[in-house]
């Protein structure tokens, strides 16, 4: 008799909550606040919180001529993805939230979105770009981050009408998967472009040495070089571009020239050397809530007292595309008519012109480049919202 | 040509990897310690030369004796201190204390110095010596000489003075060495310190070739683990040798085999080693004879 008062008071307790804020829209998310991904995970917050406090600040979301204030139910998941997945459980089962935004890392986003496939909730994520995660047909997830296989396909599209006209590409790459996935998507992009791949290699995570590369690379006098892999080796790859006066007219990277720490470690040496990033704070795009890019830059440095990076912009706009996504469809509970607005969404954003394909994958936002110019970042494509015309050829080495 | 080339680099490469080694090889042959922090103290050194070009614009190649001297302090008080409390115990305390030690080494540069990855680019970085097909970089060719000019140094050493001798006397018969009035504790101290200061040296060269992090320290011990056990214990030629193979082979596997196959081949190598000649290419009844 007792156990049955508990779960009555519990039934009445959970449908209260769950009537109580009629006028209130709840997202849920777990993220990683603490654990090795806790810096990440809080920064995706960051970008939801700002999310979330300009809206409410607006007045709310507007649904059929209504106005409804959001806010979001964080668990941390510890950077556990198999806690993340146990916590979006309880997300929709326990606390009854339907709308989901996703975590960091590709693990927790793999995890958790099978969760709200199997309950039929939706996840909008800006925090993930791992391939894998599209290759299960699932209708629930959609996805912001460029995917990793093409991570360098703007790169190549930009340098293919520049004078004089590029012609033979060098790939190499780290042998780990991400990287693996990069430079596979890099010479598909090539050969799309017309482009003919003159050396494509691997070396070993972390090596110290890779002038042999270098020497055979030089040999092949390529046109272009990309590197797939992570920042120790970039740094390794140009100091020796540079010992064995390597003279490329374009020198890309997939992972670290977007870092300060770039420019920090090469100096002068990092002149010109491209990079990919999924989004810039110069990107002069137009945002539906923030206004624009631009605003939303000034805003999160008003709040958080420092720069937004890819993974805080991520998040909000994230939360910006299953904002805009849910007036559109003109309900906050008809799953199916806001996975429809999602799959039909077609609008600039912060983190730029956003449009899924049939497996929830972003396409067409690209990947913008960056080209270090007198020491500092400067986003040079897409070209109708870049800063700053690409220097191309690149200068040889003194 | 391009064989030519490829020989030239793997040497470039090779003597850095004695000079790693070196320290390493000198501690476990006399003191019979496998000293796992020693790539974390390498690291020390890299982090002393990092942070004094960046604040005060120092030349990485003056830092040199900074490095040597600042780590030979160190590795002679953690020897004396920390080290001797235990050295009568099995080795595999010894292990595990060394093990213990690079934890704490890296965790403390993770948290003074951070996890990013740090380089040093000297004005003059990237100029090489052309000749024909045939480049070679200034600054590898500087690592070079002063790699081989530090082993002749440390051979001298051992070769001719007191304290050298002390040093192979009483890796070779720890009792007759104190008969004859050498305090083993003093001389482990003195071992230790000076392959900490060599290590420091390579972490110092180091800045100048590569990116590094806290966590490449693992990496660099396990190089130096290889042009040991390749070249033989505790011998300073020994080392060098090892490195300069090593080097030779990376690229040249580099070469033929494929990038991601070199380290598989170096330690194939090392196991080959182990088999057919277990002191070492240059090993001899005489250096790291196990003990008791």
């Amino acid at each position: 008799m007792k156990k049955l008062g508990i779960v009555l008071l519990a039934c009445f307790f959970f449908a209260f909550q769950g009537l109580s804020r009629a006028d209130e829209i709840m997202f849920g998310a777990a993220l990683s606040l603490t654990g090795k991904l806790a810096k990440e995970g809080n920064l995706v917050k960051n970008g939801y919180e700002l999310w979330k406090d300009t809206v409410n600040k607006k007045g709310g979301m507007k649904i059929g001529g209504k106005s409804f204030k959001v806010d979001i139910k964080y668990y941390d998941d510890e950077s556990d993805p198999n806690r993340g997945a146990k916590l979006v459980e309880k997300l929709v089962t326990e606390d009854k939230i339907k709308l989901i935004l996703g975590p960091y890392g590709s693990e927790s986003v793999f995890a958790t979105s099978a969760i709200t496939e199997k309950y039929g909730v939706l996840m909008v994520q800006g925090g993930a770009a791992a391939d894998k995660l599209y290759t299960r047909g699932f209708k629930n997830l959609f996805g912001i981050y460029t995917v990793a296989t093409e991570y360098m396909d703007d790169t190549l599209e930009m340098l293919k009408n520049k004078s004089p006209k590029p012609s033979t590409v060098a790939i190499v790459y780290s042998n780990d998967l991400f990287s693996a996935q990069v430079a596979q998507g890099a010479k598909a992009s090539a050969e799309k472009y017309g482009y003919k791949v003159v050396f494509y290699q691997d070396y070993p995570k972390g090596t110290q040495d890779l002038s042999t590369m270098i020497v055979q690379i030089k040999a092949k006098n390529p046109d272009i070089i990309l590197g797939c892999g992570h920042f120790q080796d970039t740094i390794i790859i140009v100091k020796q571009a540079k010992d064995y006066k390597v003279n490329p007219k374009a020198l890309a990277f997939s992972v670290g020239p977007t870092l300060p720490d770039f420019v920090n470690s090469l100096k002068g040496d990092a002149e010109n050397v491209l990079g990919s990033a999924q989004w810039t704070m110069t990107l002069k795009y137009r945002d539906p809530v923030f206004g624009s890019n631009h605003e939303f830059v000034k805003m999160y440095r008003a709040r958080y007292k420092e720069d937004p990076n890819y993974h805080s912009a991520g998040g909000a706009a994230a939360a910006v595309i299953f904002q805009k996504a849910i007036e559109k469809a003109g309900t906050k509970d008809d799953l199916n008519k806001i996975r429809g607005a999602l799959s039909h969404f077609n609008e600039e954003t912060l983190y730029g012109k956003i449009k899924f394909d049939s497996t929830g994958k972003v396409i067409g936002k690209g990947m913008p480049v960056i080209q270090i110019q007198q020491g500092v970042q400067k986003t040079v494509y897409p070209e109708d919202v870049a800063e700053a015309k690409v220097v191309y050829p690149k200068p040889q080495w003194k | 040509m391009i064989v030519l080339q490829i020989l030239i680099n793997g040497l470039l490469l090779g003597a850095f990897y004695a000079l790693i080694g070196i320290g390493f090889s000198l501690v476990w042959g006399v003191t019979n310690i496998i000293n796992l922090a020693h790539g974390a103290i390498a690291l020390l050194g890299a982090y002393l030369t990092f942070f004094m070009f960046q604040q005060w614009h120092v030349d990485p190649f003056l830092t040199i004796p900074v490095s040597f001297t600042v780590m030979f302090i160190v590795g002679y008080m953690l020897q004396r201190y920390l080290m001797n409390l235990v050295v009568k115990a099995q080795i595999f305390i010894l292990l595990i204390l060394t093990f213990g030690l690079e934890i704490f080494l890296v965790n403390f540069m993770t948290t003074f110095f951070s996890a990013d990855f740090r380089s040093v680019t000297p004005d003059y970085a990237g100029h090489s010596l052309i000749l024909g097909d045939i480049v070679i970089p200034y600054i590898r060719m500087a690592v070079f000489f002063i790699c081989v000019a530090a082993a002749a140094l440390m051979a001298l050493f051992l070769d001719k003075t007191w304290q050298g001798k002390a040093i192979r006397a009483t890796s070779l018969d720890i009792e007759a060495a104190m008969m004859t009035g050498i305090s083993p504790a003093k001389i482990y101290a003195l071992t230790f310190a000076i392959g900490s200061g060599v290590a420091g040296v390579a972490g110092t060269l180091l800045t100048l070739t590569q990116a590094f992090s806290p966590n490449i320290a693992g990496g660099l011990t396990l190089r130096a683990f290889i042009v040991s056990i390749l070249g033989g214990l505790g011998r300073v030629e020994g080392a060098l040798l090892g490195g300069l193979v090593l080097g030779v082979l990376e690229t040249f596997s580099s070469y033929i085999v494929g990038e991601s196959y070199k380290n598989a081949i170096a330690f194939g190598l090392m196991v080959l080693v182990l088999i057919v000649k277990p002191s070492g290419l240059m090993g001899r009844k005489y250096y790291a004879e196990v003990k008791h």
